[in-house]
């Protein structure tokens, strides 16, 4: 048996790099200038795929260059990050964080030597002090894709569009590289790999969408692009590395005119909230669920007194970052200028920010050659630690190339890889994957949605495997198509029982996990994160400390 | 149907075959067109719809989308 046999295609390659989005496109990008031969392999196509597929408004890592650890806690300090939902600071490494705002300047020249756009109209970068508080540049980056596609290619990195990665492969403990099936042929391909770096994006789909029709239009999100399917997480936890904070969910109001505004686009500009009861009473600081009771829904939010200038400004934000959100507002006689949105129920919707592989202050994972950038590492999000994440990897890992061992492809391995990901094609008269899908994700909305109790999640646990072990078996394809469905399913089961597990395991109520049986903060989980990995077939669980700040108060990023 | 391609229109080029992140369309063997195969995977993210040199798609949304 030689590998030749067993693959359609074998290639050899020094960094192999899984996923095309603004972390990965960097990485590569960076890793080929210094001589490296490098694979990029992209479920979609890299000219237009990833959350920042249809663009981007923001960049959000424009810290003075040249900050010192001191003044990055100062800086923290004041912006109260410890307790702010949306940012790393107490999910996250904050040496690393450190790291990635301090380099966050350096990203935005490495960008625009890969031939990405960052200036505004006029020729010049636009910092903006926002609503979200963290200083941060308002771009152009409808074309941020296309732009980075091609800056890729002209460093010839050998670019696999189409193509899902299935599995990581492994030879004592080490990752040497991976295996993959293209999305259209059906072809299985071995990618041989001195250093493997996981660049997808978060998980997004073990949640119901948000449009209430079964089976149809199933996969839309407004925030995540409807492929996220934590493949990357899954692959890596498959492989043994470990994983933190999967039991904190992502929640988000529901906007049923989410395509007409976004909250997002709105703060990027500058322009604070005004939410308010249907009768108008100001919405701040009060509990939805009580406002409900009372009768005060729906929650409504409004542009209409923002003045004509910023209204412009607003709906430019909307063209950089999702163009068909001005479409749908003309097809449905919306006015953004006049109408007031409806915020609809805030539920958990994805696993994003908080949750993902360990990575260290080089971003190296637990697993001996094996790297993560961008959304997959636990406690990161936005562009500019993808951007920023991806630069330092691909800037440093050649040393690592340069020391590692020839990589030794386990044969066996490859082959009983081969046999459970092509199953679904012969699988006959089985379950498609889709509805699947739909299974996982009622369990988890039912199970773990925003109220969370021990009994509930046991029942979450046991539904979740007797789904498992009836139905993944009969996972039927007809087609390369829906055998990627298939393989997205079988990742989707993996995150979702991390998720569970970890819901289970933090009795008290913090952050996004809200437990009726633990309603309150227990002293014991402060600045405790869950960590979890596959040992022997059984997920681990363990509390360890966060990670302290241990660089030194006046060390400073040299980029 | 939330991708719609007006034939009329439609030059062939294959721009939203090649562009779509949830790979929605195919080509037709018979007319070499593009087809809107997969549309219960579309999520409306409209890349087809701003990438088509003859703006030959439409993006519709479903009832319970309106």
């Amino acid at each position: 048996m030689t590998l030749d046999r067993l693959a359609n295609n074998v290639i050899d390659t020094d960094v192999l790099v899984i996923g095309g989005g603004v972390a990965g496109c960097p990485a590569a990008a960076k890793a080929a200038e210094h001589g490296l031969s490098v694979t990029l392999v992209e479920k979609s196509k890299v000219d237009r795929s990833g959350s920042a597929g249809q663009g981007m408004d923001h960049y959000g890592g424009a810290f003075p260059r040249g900050m010192t650890v001191d003044e990055f806690v100062e800086i923290w300090k004041e912006l109260g990050w410890e307790s702010a939902w949306y940012f790393g600071g107490k999910f996250a490494d904050p040496n690393r964080l450190y790291r990635l705002y301090a380099n966050g300047q350096w990203g935005v020249e490495e960008l625009e030597k890969l031939g990405v756009n960052m200036k505004w109209y006029d020729g010049k970068i636009r910092p903006i002090k926002s609503v979200r508080q963290y200083p941060f540049l308002r771009i152009h980056w409808m074309y941020c894709k296309p732009e980075m596609a091609a800056g890729v290619k002209k460093r010839g990195v050998n670019v696999l569009n189409r193509t899902m990665i299935t599995d990581l492969l492994t030879h004592n403990g080490t990752v040497v590289g991976a295996t993959a099936v293209d999305t259209r042929t059906g072809a299985f391909t071995v990618i041989r790999a001195k250093a493997t770096i996981i660049a997808t994006a978060a998980c997004s789909r073990i949640y119901d969408p948000e449009t209430p029709v079964p089976w149809k239009y199933k996969f839309r999100f407004h925030w995540c692009p409807a492929s996220v399917s934590g493949d990357g997480w899954a692959m890596g936890f498959r492989a043994g590395a470990e994983m933190a904070n999967f039991e904190q969910t992502e929640r988000g109001y529901r906007y049923r005119d989410d395509l007409t505004l976004s909250q997002g686009n709105r703060n990027n500009e500058g322009v604070s909230g005004n939410q308010f009861t249907w009768d108008g009473e100001p919405m701040c600081g009060r509990d939805r669920a009580d406002l409900e009771r009372q009768g005060k829904t729906p929650i409504y939010v409004t542009i209409e007194n923002i003045g004509d200038d910023f209204q412009k400004r607003v709906e430019i934000a909307y063209v950089d970052e999702r163009m068909i959100s001005l479409k749908a507002a003309q097809d449905r006689g919306f006015n953004p200028r006049h109408h007031w949105y409806e915020l609809m129920d805030d539920r958990p919707n994805q696993l994003h920010v908080p949750p993902g592989l360990l990575g260290d202050m080089d971003f190296k994972t637990t697993l001996k050659g094996l790297y993560v950038i961008g959304d997959s590492v636990a406690g990161q999000h936005d562009v500019a630690n993808a951007a920023v994440s991806g630069f330092l990897v691909g800037d440093s890992i050649s040393s690592y190339i340069k020391q590692a061992a020839e990589p030794i492809i386990d044969e066996a391995q490859v082959q009983s890889i081969k046999e459970t990901v092509l199953a679904p094609l012969s699988v006959k008269d089985g379950t498609p994957p889709m509805e699947l899908e739909c299974a996982i994700r009622y369990a988890c909305n039912r199970y773990v949605g925003t109220f969370r109790a021990e009994g509930k999640i046991r029942e979450g646990l046991r539904r979740l495997a007797s789904l498992k072990r009836e139905f993944l078996p009969k996972l039927t394809a007809n087609n390369p198509h829906f055998l990627t469905r298939c393989l997205e399913v079988r990742n989707l089961f993996d995150v979702a029982e991390l998720h569970m597990l970890a819901c289970l395991e933090r009795k008290e109520s913090r952050d996004f996990q809200i437990r009726l049986d633990y309603p309150d903060k227990d002293p014991k989980y402060e600045g405790m994160l869950l960590h979890q990995k596959l040992v022997n077939g059984k997920i681990t669980l363990d509390w360890k400390k966060q990670g302290q700040m241990t660089l030194a108060g006046s060390h400073k990023e040299e980029r | 149907m939330p991708a719609k391609i007006d034939y009329k229109k439609c030059i062939g080029c294959k721009r939203c075959y090649d562009l779509c992140p949830m790979d929605v369309f195919t080509i037709d063997k018979e007319t070499e067109m593009p087809k809107a195969t997969y549309n219960e995977e579309c999520w409306h993210c409209g890349i087809c719809w701003m990438e088509c040199p003859k703006r030959a798609i439409d993006i519709t949304y479903p009832a319970s989308m309106w």
